[in-house]
């Protein structure tokens, strides 16, 4: 109420004011005195005046008719000198665009009650506040950009369009959001002859930016027509710990055992104390307490022992404002090891190799001769991509190549690598380049072996090289239908033409040798592309392949969500709907066959502070922040006023015609 | 007309002579005192037969018919009707209410009686003028013939306002002094607080052939005030205080129509024929149109 009115007289004033309402009173009986006329006869007066008698209370009320318009008056001046008046936002222009910043710090609550709700509120102001004819597009932005509101002038829709607007658990990117806003104030240009145009009208407007300015700097763009009006959004004071990282890996000593390892950040000015609570499927298994200094990093290692498929997470305690980075999934997924099938007439190193302890922890391996690939069971089992990879050593893959990854030693697989029997060779090899950016080359060193004879590889677009020798590929990798195909140029084991076994090269002696066979077992047999334990973030698309074959797979997310997918061509699965973090399972009929988690990992999400006094960078223009609106007072005293006018007006006009109601 | 020489004549040439043409009508007949030009009930001598009767000796010898005594050998008497003068009263109001208007109601009222005077003594009518009034000069002496115009228009000006007159005195003394028959025209405004009832009653007991011209002014009919007001009655000082707004105007015509109206149905109950007259409307039109519609004059 203080805000609505302005006294604009002291207390004297006031007290003289006050006084002429009675004053008017006073004058108004005083006044009775009626003038005497001498008419004929009172006959038909009194007459008249006995039925208006009847209702003298209204009568009366008529009679003093001007009385109550002086009153009015006077009234009408008071409340004017008072000045009432609101607050209200200075008037925006006739194009606004609001963009609404719905990532997962967002949802922090130390604005009640959240962040987002804040922002929504404040934009309703402006929306509340648009003048008729005014237009409004409204652009709710996280990772990515999503128009929620096309320009318009119902404001009506526009609210409910605006409440529409939901959290979400992405981290933030202004980018694509920017675009969008920009359609229309920046119009692209066409050019003709020596002069470009402008393809439409520009039309500018205020870009009104509700966020708490954590993402990254936004380069390369300009705003053009834009007015940029930053509103921060938050309590700058407010800190927060969050789980940045959260992963699991196997004991570094102890075989058997997991170690799950987590990454806590503290955003607080202060120090902060945190529990971090770690549960296994559900059931607290372990706790440790934390004392984080500010902006402090600091590591947690919880060891535990796993058998078989688990659900992580790790809690933090006491809650701060951002929830959603006090919680971490993890999951650890069956030990599934990759089926391989070594095709070879006999192959003591790669045998040997494939016998390791680690090398078995990865697969198990099956070896069969090479006379196995002309059965019906062979056929079968490769139709249904029974096994991960097939290795083909001293053989051919024969006519079809089989729904999983292969190496071939010595031979190409397929025509696509060109015609087996045209096969350049070449005599000892130098091996002048390796690829060790590729996972089966890593750490593979390959400088000090020898090669009797190697065939030059005429690999197929789209292959990468592995091994380069001087006179040509020694090695490639290629993908084929969502697999690949692995050739390696040079045999370990000739036969020569007596059928006498000869030793092609000395690489299985060097310690490259083993490390090259675990690297590939890693990449080609390991549970392919498989999100194996690994996490996400939210919004990014995950791809995996089926354990048992099957065409559709049901994805679980957290919150009883589910969602059918559908292999695709390359005989994957690909869910995007991962919304939200937790922990998403992967059904394949009835049984849980994979997990994966989605996190929200993201340290500049997790840095909830707005800073206002930071300017926005946009494009070369630096963005002040806005904490309020610039408030104008609209006032009343105008119309009140003009009412007193007209009241004063209609007593005028009836104090003279004497024209009651 | 000599001792109010600033006001203008009652009648004015142009008006006598519009006036000449006509004549005083009654509905009924009347015996008459002396002889006019009117028929009377009574038989005598004019040109106008009537009947026969048998000769009695000592009959006019004039008024045989011998025609019919040379045809039947009798002796018949011609009888013819007599023609008289007819008794015309005008009976003006001169209470101080009448005092209103421009022109007065009152010297509108004289300015009728004037008019319907002349044309009674253009035809030979008993022309008497009587206020309302108390006193000997309430009552004129007779005017008959074209002669006494002068002297009728002299006591028509010499009307004074007389006064808190009531209405039914007024009457009372009017009837008492005349108990001859004939037309008796009242012109007033009726505007008594005892009612009007009482007098008009009085002048149907008279068998007499009465019209009223009530006669308001234009303050009455459509008045001009403002504000609060405190109304003081000009005849007894009766005081109506008023605050004049739209319903009371409206509620004072509902008023004055009801008064009105009521007047007119009380009159057209007794064979009284009644005139609404205001004082805007000349007298010549009020004569030449409303009252020859009424039958008074032809």
């Amino acid at each position: 109420m203080g805000d609505f009115l302005h006294n604009t007289l002291s207390a004297g004033p006031w007290v003289l004011l006050a006084l002429i309402p009675p004053a008017v009173v006073l004058l108004y009986f005083l006044k009775l005195k009626r003038v005497p006329l001498e008419v004929p006869s009172t006959y038909l007066w009194q007459k008249s005046i006995e039925d208006l008698h009847v209702n003298s209370i209204w009568q009366r009320l008529r009679k003093n008719l001007l009385l109550f318009l002086q009153l009015l008056l006077l009234l009408l001046i008071m409340l004017s000198l008072l000045r009432p008046g609101w607050r209200s936002t200075a008037g925006t222009k006739d194009r606004s665009i609001f963009l609404v910043d719905n990532s997962a710090s967002m949802s922090a609550i130390d604005v009640q009650p959240t962040r987002l709700a804040e922002a929504k509120r404040r934009i309703r102001e402006l929306i509340d506040n648009m003048g008729s004819g005014d237009k409004a597009m409204i652009i709710a932005f996280a990772d990515g950009a999503q128009v929620v509101q096309e320009f318009t002038d119902n404001r009506r829709r526009l609210r409910e369009r605006l409440d529409a607007i939901e959290p979400t658990d992405e981290n933030t990117s202004l980018d694509e959001a920017l675009k969008l806003a920009a359609g229309l104030a920046n119009p692209g240009r066409v050019a003709f002859d020596e002069r470009d145009i402008q393809v439409a009208d520009a039309q500018p407007a205020d870009l009104y930016l509700f966020t708490d300015g954590k993402f990254p700097t936004v380069a390369n763009f300009s705003l053009g027509n834009l007015t940029p009006i930053y509103v921060p959004i938050g309590d700058p004071e407010v800190g927060n710990v969050g789980i940045t990282a959260f992963s699991t890996r196997r004991h570094e000593s102890k075989a058997g055992m997991l170690q799950a390892y987590a990454q806590l950040e503290n955003n607080n000015s202060r120090d902060a104390k945190v529990t971090a609570e770690f549960y296994i499927d559900g059931e607290l298994a372990n706790a440790e307490q934390v004392t984080l200094a500010a902006g402090e990093r600091q590591g947690l290692v919880f060891p535990f022992d796993s058998a078989g498929a688990a659900r992580l997470r790790l809690e933090l305690s006491p809650r701060d404002p951002l929830r959603v980075d006090d919680v971490a999934y993890a999951v650890v997924n069956d030990p599934r090891r990759g089926r391989v099938l070594l095709v070879t007439p006999g192959n003591s190193a790669l045998e040997l190799a494939l016998a390791t302890a680690r090398a078995k922890e990865l697969a198990e391996v099956e070896t069969v001769i090479p006379a196995y690939l002309e059965t019906e069971t062979y056929r079968i089992a490769a139709a249904e991509g029974h096994y991960d990879l097939v290795i083909f050593d001293q053989c051919a893959a024969g006519d079809a190549l089989p729904r999983a990854n292969t190496l071939s030693i010595g031979r190409v697989p397929s025509s696509a690598w060109g015609d087996a029997q045209a096969v350049p060779k070449v005599a000892n090899p130098q091996i002048i380049d390796t690829n060790r950016a590729h996972p089966i080359m890593q750490l593979v060193d390959l400088d000090t072996i020898d090669i009797a004879e190697g065939a030059i590889l005429s690999p197929p677009a789209g292959a990468t090289l592995l091994i380069e020798s001087g006179a040509g590929p020694l090695a490639a990798i290629a993908p084929r239908d969502g697999f690949e195909d692995a050739v390696f140029g040079f045999e370990i084991f000739g036969k020569d033409d007596a059928g006498e076994t000869y030793v092609n090269t000395n690489w299985p002696l060097r310690s490259s040798f083993p490390t090259f066979v675990f690297n590939m077992l890693q990449y080609l047999a390991g549970p392919a592309d498989s999100v194996a334990g690994g996490s996400v973030r939210p919004g990014e698309p995950v791809r995996f392949r089926s354990v048992t074959g099957v065409a559709s797979v049901d994805v679980d997310g957290p919150g009883g969500s589910r969602h059918e997918v559908k292999r695709n061509q390359q005989h994957e699965f690909q869910f995007s709907q991962t919304d939200h973090v937790g922990i998403y399972e992967i059904r394949e009929g009835k049984n849980v066959t994979q997990r994966f988690a989605v996190n929200l990992f993201d340290s500049s999400e997790s840095d909830i502070a707005p800073n206002p006094e930071a300017a926005l960078q946009i494009g070369y223009v630096e963005v002040e922040g806005r904490s309020g609106w610039e408030f104008v007072r609209r006032e009343l005293w105008k119309f009140l006023l003009l009412l007193a006018l007209f009241v004063l007006a209609i007593e005028w006009y009836i104090y003279n015609r004497r024209i009651y109601i | 007309m000599s001792t109010v020489s600033n006001q203008p004549p009652l009648l004015t040439p142009q008006l006598m002579h519009q006036l000449e043409r006509l004549e005083l009508v009654t509905r009924k007949v009347f015996r008459g005192r002396m002889k006019g030009e009117r028929r009377s009930k009574r038989q005598g001598q004019s040109v106008e037969f009537a009947d026969y009767r048998n000769y009695v000796p000592g009959d006019d010898l004039r008024f045989i018919d011998w025609n019919l005594y040379a045809r039947l050998d009798k002796l018949f008497l011609k009888l013819f009707l007599e023609e008289e003068d007819l008794h015309f009263y005008a009976l003006i109001d001169n209470s101080l209410s009448m005092e209103f208007g421009a022109p007065t109601k009152l010297r509108y009222a004289q300015q009728l009686a004037a008019a319907l005077g002349f044309i009674g003594l253009v035809k030979a009518d008993r022309i008497r003028i009587e206020t309302l009034g108390p006193g000997s000069h309430a009552a004129s002496p007779i005017f008959r013939g074209r002669a006494s115009q002068w002297r009728m228009l002299d006591y028509l000006q010499n009307i004074e306002p007389a006064g808190a007159t009531s209405l039914v005195d007024g009457v009372k003394r009017f009837c008492i002094r005349n108990s001859g028959k004939g037309i008796v025209v009242l012109i007033s405004d009726l505007l008594d607080k005892q009612g009007y009832e009482a007098a008009l009653r009085c002048l149907l007991a008279q068998q007499l052939d009465i019209y009223v011209v009530h006669l308001l002014c234009d303050e009455e009919l459509n008045p001009d005030v403002r504000g609060d007001l405190k109304l003081v009655d000009c005849e007894d000082d009766d005081v109506a205080e008023v605050t004049v707004s739209a319903p009371l105007l409206k509620r004072y015509q509902r008023t004055l129509q009801a008064f009105t109206g009521g007047a007119r149905e009380f009159c057209a109950r007794r064979g009284i024929t009644y005139v609404l007259a205001d004082n805007q409307t000349p007298v010549e039109t009020l004569v030449a149109k409303y009252l020859r519609r009424r039958g008074l004059v032809r």
